[in-house]
């Protein structure tokens, strides 16, 4: 945000136009900065954002509004809902331990603690996804799987062939996980790709309103690899991590119902 | 992506010429036990998308056309699957004039793989078991010369001139076989005694009680086929029970178990694969995991449950639930899911063309065909006037009034009962 100052009380960032902070109603108009209010910690914690190549983590809020910041001045960094330096105690979609920022090599990485809901990271070119995996459009958790090989009528151990409905081939199938788990919606593709927005593509989304018009599409090669791109959204599309991964400055990441920017300096 | 049906499966026997089904045990001609002939490639039921039928007998003449194309529909129907359909041959039986005796499996196309062979051909009650109504002037009372009869048929041919019921299944076995085609049964004992087919039919309770009941095979052209006798007590049904039956592959050998006792009819799935389906009537109540029959479609539905924290405090992340309370799956594969369709609202309506859940490609659904509605917390499934009818699979057991329509393997049956 340009120009934003930082609250002297609670660390928030606060537009450079604001005179009291959105989030402690802290004054940061300039006349109190130099106040005795002021807590040393904070004037340390300001500086160590300083550190080359240290990065920071910005609960992103509601039309991007920035929250709270954590500065991630260790090697490693818990995020969960009841463990770690990074607390969420009132995210249900967070696990106790869900996510840890570790420094390797001067270079940021997320790693998946074994959270139930994992880590989605907001993609910036086409991105290889695997069978099963599952992104975030707008308020949709999706899950891409390939069909598996037509093997034809296989009978059972008493040689009863298996009566089923009438087959229509499809490369790949969308699947909508609601909360929960359950599964909502299951669309089969009908050529090589599957498009994804809020009207006009092969599965609409009428209702959600974070997701753009064209927002992102699913394609499958002939030798069944699959590829999530997006189609220049404005919300963006996520997709889940499996492995650990290197953040760069300005990526977003889902962590629970958080969204978090990072900033390395 | 459809195998031609060419292939039909005709087996000649060895001993005395005649073509016969494939899955006869018996030949038609001289009795002579049928090997199963080493077929190359397949030992495969026809194919899916073919053998399958429902059409009940009130099916309206708009729906007579079915066999031949689903009707087109400009604007919903996407091209591929329906070419797949394209050849769908349930009418294109007549292709083949009709040979009386022999031909009659044969020409029948692929319904050959899935019903019994007409053994009197040109009747529509060829096998109806209770009505072995004298066809006489129609001509397959004279049948085709038989190839070259082996001695043991001359030996025993008994005089009867319209068929003679075999003792042991109830199907018409042309005059001049000395076994039963469907079963293998040996005929001239009982036909020798018989003077005619009615006296046949008339003396046959002598041997056994008189059946009460009988499950009638419904053709596809709604006709009546076969019929399998039901005593008083249990009556076993499976591929391995009964001519009726023995030559669909979507049966389990020991499928189903019919009771019939004095309160009437109750059948029970014998953990078949395939299940027993009965048609519905009025409202059925769903239960989450039944299964439904609408055409060809063969649907799932489940109640989809309000999330609930795990253990450690932790939701499940997903979709907002909009307000699903219940999901439609397609079952393509055994544990093979294909399209899944969520139910929300009061009530959502299953159709080919108009509905909320469309199956464009199906010719065997109705226009509107069903409906699954939500009321005071439960759940129904109810037929809409589709012309062929809405199945939901036997849960354990059922019972079944008399009239009853019955899916069971491939075929379709109606069950009646005094």
């Amino acid at each position: 945000m340009n120009g934003a100052k930082t609250c002297p009380t609670c660390g928030s960032e606060v537009p450079a136009d604001f005179k009291f902070c959105g989030k402690c109603g802290t004054r940061v108009d300039g006349t109190t900065s130099s106040s005795s209010s002021v807590p040393a910690a904070k004037t340390m914690y300001f500086g160590t954002n300083q550190v080359p190549g240290r990065a920071k983590l910005i609960v992103i809020k509601g039309e991007g509004m920035d929250g709270l910041s954590y500065q991630l001045a260790g090697n490693e960094h818990i995020a969960g809902r009841s463990e770690g330096a990074i607390l969420f105690p009132d995210d249900p979609l967070m696990s106790p331990r869900h996510a840890n920022f570790i420094y390797r090599d001067n270079k940021l990485y997320v790693r998946d603690e074994g959270s139930v809901n994992g880590i989605f990271m907001r993609i910036k070119v086409p991105t290889s996804i695997p069978s099963g995996g599952l992104f975030l459009i707008g308020e949709q958790l999706l899950q891409v799987e390939p069909s598996p090989p037509d093997l034809g009528p296989q009978p059972d151990s008493e040689s009863t062939y298996f009566y089923a409905s009438p087959k229509r081939p499809s490369k790949m199938k969308l699947v909508q996980r609601l909360r929960g788990g359950e599964v909502g919606m299951i669309y089969r593709a009908r050529g090589d790709t599957i498009t994804i927005g809020r009207e006009g593509n092969d599965v609409n989304f009428l209702d959600d309103p974070f997701i753009s018009g064209r927002h992102a599409q699913l394609a499958i090669s002939a030798d069944g690899q699959m590829t999530l791109t997006d189609l220049g959204s404005k919300n963006g599309t996520f997709i889940r991590l499996g492995d650990e991964t290197q953040l760069a400055h300005g990526d977003y990441v889902f962590l629970g119902q958080q969204l978090l920017r990072v900033e390395i300096a | 992506m459809l195998p031609t049906l060419k292939g039909d499966l005709v087996i000649t026997c060895s001993r005395c010429g005649k073509e016969n089904q494939d899955h006869y045990k018996f030949c038609l001609g001289c009795g002579n036990e049928i090997k199963p002939a080493p077929k190359p490639a397949t030992r495969e039921p026809a194919p899916l998308e073919t053998a399958r039928t429902i059409l009940p007998p009130e099916a309206k003449p708009a729906v007579g056309s079915l066999g031949n194309e689903p009707t087109p529909l400009p604007t919903l129907s996407p091209p591929a699957p329906g070419k797949s359909k394209g050849g769908i041959p349930w009418n294109d039986s007549p292709k083949m004039p009709i040979t009386p005796s022999n031909g009659g499996g044969v020409a029948s196309g692929i319904l050959g793989a899935a019903t019994p062979p007409p053994l009197t051909p040109g009747s529509t009650d060829a096998g109806n078991w209770a009505a072995p109504r004298p066809v006489s002037g129609t001509p397959q009372a004279q049948p085709a010369p038989v190839p070259t009869p082996s001695p043991a048929v001359v030996a025993s041919a008994p005089a009867a001139v319209e068929g003679t019921p075999c003792p042991n299944c109830g199907r018409m076995v042309p005059p001049g076989f000395a076994f039963c085609g469907a079963c293998g049964t040996r005929m001239n004992a009982a036909a020798a005694a018989a003077p005619s087919p009615r006296t046949m039919y008339m003396s046959a309770p002598a041997a056994a009680p008189v059946p009460r009941g009988r499950i009638i095979l419904i053709r596809p052209d709604g006709s009546e086929g076969g019929a399998h006798p039901l005593h008083d007590g249990e009556n076993l049904v499976g591929r391995s029970q009964g001519s009726l039956f023995e030559g669909d592959l979507y049966l389990s050998p020991r499928h189903a178990e019919f009771q019939l006792g004095p309160q009437g009819l109750v059948v029970k799935d014998l953990r078949s694969l395939n299940g027993v389906f009965v048609k519905i009537l009025g409202e059925e109540p769903l239960e989450s995991g039944d299964v439904i029959r609408i055409g060809q479609e063969l649907l799932r539905f489940e109640i989809i449950a309000p999330p609930t924290p795990l253990e450690d405090g932790t939701e499940v992340a997903g979709t907002p639930n909009p307000g699903f309370w219940g999901r439609l799956s397609v079952v393509v594969g055994r544990d093979v899911d294909g399209s899944a369709f969520p139910l929300f609202g009061d009530a959502i309506v299953m159709g080919r063309e108009r509905g909320d859940i469309l199956f464009p490609e199906d010719g065997y659904v109705s226009g509107t065909h069903a409906r699954i509605s939500l009321r005071d917390g439960r759940v129904y499934l109810a037929d809409v006037g589709s012309s062929n009818g809405t199945f939901l699979r036997v849960r354990g057991e059922r019972s079944l009034p008399t009239g009853s329509f019955i899916l069971m393997g491939q075929q379709l049956f109606r069950a009646e009962y005094k």
